[in-house]
């Protein structure tokens, strides 16, 4: 009885890890999948469109996340088969350094610009 | 054919007009008096009714489905209904460049009729520019886009107009666009003849808010009509999916932004001429730039619909040669009315270039990752592309401080305030707002102290806005209903981020699909023939725990001309929620792949924008009935 009680016990407890797996499995390939461009769309992510393409990209994603793959390693293994051009959130390498830091610098002297324009005390 | 032959004709004509009116402008400027020749009115009236006529002959060749017609034989079908035949007539590369060039000129004749009491010098130099850019368009479309190039044999049928674009939303769609778009042509050739006139002062600031406000307008509520065909009609239940297309028009949307405010420190205190005259030229650049990268074929997105790399150097040049004129103009004949002092730092003129110095961060954000792929790709020779995880982290973290100082700039006085006044009742309404924030995430679950903030200076803004509306004697009704309108809309767009969620799967008719919170059932299936596509209608009924059962009819729409199948969300449109329900075919058997989505708030972000951009509008009709 003990023993059947402990049994459906770890069932049960398996069900619900397993659900909960499965629906943060389905909202991480969501999540992956927005950051991804649709080869051969114009402008889509894998996310978005219905194409063939997007549709063996979300079962490869899948895949990949059973196989143990974290989401970041994903995006490297996708990078290194496809290029840079699918990953729809640019690192941070040599290619890109201006495209980080431009606006920042813009930020950096419209700030700078500002700050010589203001008088801080009364005179 | 007829039509095809008249609308070509009249847009000869227009263009000779144009020559006519520089030739007659010219020499008008040189007799002293106060009111222009009444040739001049009379001819820019001409031109506006030849390109008019062009434009209803274009229109004509739709709805006679004349296919003796280029445009119309790419574009249109027999068996399309009239309204679609109608739009679709600016739905394509040629027509729509009628149409810009249809509000070019009705802009320019509004500006002459109502601008009667500007000086006469400053009023024909203003024709002139406008004529400049006008005469551009005409010589774009008659050499590399004529609406009226003529195809033989005639073909029986048309090619017919992408499905995706016959939408009732996408057919006033582009027209309010480029009220938007063209209205910044006003600013740019006024702001070259003042400097040309030395006019640059606050009476010209009053006359230039009115144009700036009303392009606003239009260009907000333009963007805010393509966002919600997007969320219906292109996407999965998105809005805005940072788009090279979508980033062009928020890029003169920003600019425009930073020109209503940098222009009330004009027209008020005589300051931050030239900076404002840089927005002018700017907001009209970036307009004109953001049609070269569109119809150059350049940029890899969803609307890029006609892409000729003749057409992509004829722009280039044209660009060019504004950007010249402007540069030109700016340094050669401006000379600063006052000497800019400098500004205390709590003085509304320094909130207001904090105003400025955010919108510009924001607008390179935008502009830099749009056009940074394409150089890299020249240079380098490295495809890279830059989505909405770049936009989101170069810009979400500065929107603390930019609401924050948003809610406290309106509440500084001019020239100088006391530190004093720096008051309590900002502090107390701060704390109660990222306490509010603080309780309201604990409640539902989350936590994070990012979000805390961001949901907490939002609401802030809120809260002073609403303030400030109740408490001060004299209010700026305009300023106080965008800026209102604005929190809510960040509100509205962050809440909807957090909260909503997604069930996908694949079901054939008569299952039922259980998830989390409730049961899917896929009723039925029903086929109806339509005037020009099949319409797939299927049922699915959905019980959530706790509530209504809801009833959903997503739709498949199943073309012949050209061959192509779209989907049809079915949206139950709710106060708090939208509930989104969409089908497509699963290759290859009778499976359907369904995606259900709650969608909280979504009516709020169209609600708020049309409260943030109602506030220009108010404005406007304010300065009209002050003048009188």
């Amino acid at each position: 009885m003990n023993y059947l009680k402990i049994k459906i016990l770890i069932v049960l407890v398996f069900l619900l890890f397993h659900s909960n797996a499965q629906s943060e499995n389905i909202d991480l390939v969501n999540k992956i999948s927005k950051n991804i461009r649709c080869l051969i769309c114009q402008g889509q992510s894998v996310y978005d469109s219905q194409s063939d393409f997007a549709i063996s990209m979300k079962i490869a994603i899948k895949k990949k996340i059973q196989e143990g793959y974290t989401e970041n390693q994903i995006y490297d293994y996708l990078i290194g088969q496809y290029g840079e051009w699918i990953s729809y959130n640019p690192g941070f390498n040599k290619n890109t350094i201006f495209l980080w830091l431009l606006p920042i610098l813009t930020f950096i002297v419209g700030g700078w610009l500002i700050f010589k324009k203001t008088k801080f005390f009364k005179l | 054919m007829f039509f095809s032959q008249l609308g070509y004709y009249s847009l000869i004509f227009g263009l000779i007009f144009s020559f006519l009116l520089i030739f007659v402008s010219y020499k008008d400027l040189k007799i002293i008096n106060h009111s222009i020749n009444s040739k001049i009115i009379s001819f820019v009236f001409f031109q506006l009714f030849f390109v008019f006529l062009s434009f209803i002959c274009l229109i004509i060749s739709f709805i006679n489905s004349d296919f003796s017609n280029v445009t119309v034989y790419n574009n249109s079908h027999t068996t399309k209904p009239l309204f679609y035949k109608i739009s679709g007539s600016w739905g394509n590369h040629e027509g729509s460049l009628l149409l810009c060039l249809l509000v070019l000129t009705l802009f320019i004749f509004i500006f002459l009729i109502t601008s009667k009491k500007e000086p006469k010098k400053f009023r024909i130099i203003t024709l002139l520019f406008q004529q400049i850019i006008i005469i551009g368009f005409f010589l774009f479309l008659l050499i590399t886009s004529n609406p009226f190039s003529y195809l033989f044999p005639i073909p029986k049928e048309g090619l017919g107009l992408n499905p995706i674009l016959q939408d009732p939303i996408l057919a006033i769609h582009p027209p309010i666009l480029y009220l938007g778009y063209i209205g910044s042509s006003i600013i740019f050739s006024s702001s070259l003849a003042a400097i040309t006139q030395n006019y640059v002062n606050n009476k010209w600031a009053k006359n230039l808010k009115s144009w700036t406000v009303i392009s606003w307008f239009f260009l907000t509520i333009g963007i805010m009509l393509g966002s919600i065909w997007a969320y219906y009609e292109l996407g999965w239940g998105g809005f805005w999916f940072w788009d090279p297309v979508e980033n062009i028009s928020l890029m003169p949307w920003l600019c425009l932004i930073a020109l209503i405010h940098s222009v009330i420190v004009l027209e008020k205190r005589s300051q931050l001429a030239s900076w404002t005259l840089i927005l002018c030229i700017s907001s009209f650049t970036l307009s004109m730039s953001g049609t070269f990268l569109v119809r150059s074929g350049i940029l890899n997105s969803v609307h890029t619909f006609a892409n000729d790399p003749k057409r992509g150097i004829f722009i280039l040049i044209f660009l060019f040669i504004l950007i010249l004129i402007s540069i030109f103009i700016f340094f050669i004949f401006y000379k600063p009315i006052t000497k800019d002092q400098k500004n205390f730092l709590y003085s509304r003129e320094t909130s207001i270039l904090i105003n400025n110095w955010f919108m510009m961060y924001f607008l390179s954000v935008i502009l830099i990752g749009t056009v940074y792929p394409i150089f890299l790709e020249v240079i380098a020779d490295e495809k890279i592309s830059v989505g909405p995880p770049f936009y989101n982290k170069l810009l979400i973290p500065f929107l603390i401080p930019f609401l924050i100082l948003m809610a406290i700039g309106p509440n500084i006085k001019w020239i100088q305030d006391d530190i004093k006044l720096f008051n309590l009742r900002l502090i107390f309404l701060f704390l109660i707002s990222v306490l509010i924030s603080y309780f309201v995430l604990i409640i539902i679950g989350l936590n994070g102290l990012f979000t805390t903030f961001l949901i907490g200076v939002a609401l802030y803004l809120l809260v002073t806005t609403i303030s400030d509306f109740f408490i001060k004697k004299k209010i700026n009704l305009s300023q106080k209903i965008s800026h209102f309108g604005f929190s809510l809309l960040i509100l509205s767009i962050i809440l909807n981020g957090i909260f909503s969620s997604e069930i996908s799967t694949n079901i054939k008719v008569g299952e039922k699909y259980k998830f989390k919170h409730g049961i899917i059932y896929f009723e039925e299936v029903k086929n109806f023939k339509k005037q020009n596509y099949i319409s797939v209608v299927t049922t699915f009924r959905i019980k959530e725990d706790n509530k209504k059962e809801i009833f959903l009819k997503p739709e498949l729409r199943i073309f012949n001309q050209p061959e192509n199948i779209t989907s049809e969300a079915d949206i139950k449109i709710n106060f708090f929620s939208d509930k989104f329900l969409v089908v497509n075919l699963v290759k290859g058997n009778e499976y359907y792949n369904i995606k259900y989505q709650t969608k909280p708030f979504m009516i709020w972000i169209w609600l708020s924008t049309i409260i943030l951009a109602s506030g220009g509008l108010i404005n406007f009709f304010q300065r009209k009935l002050n003048e009188k």
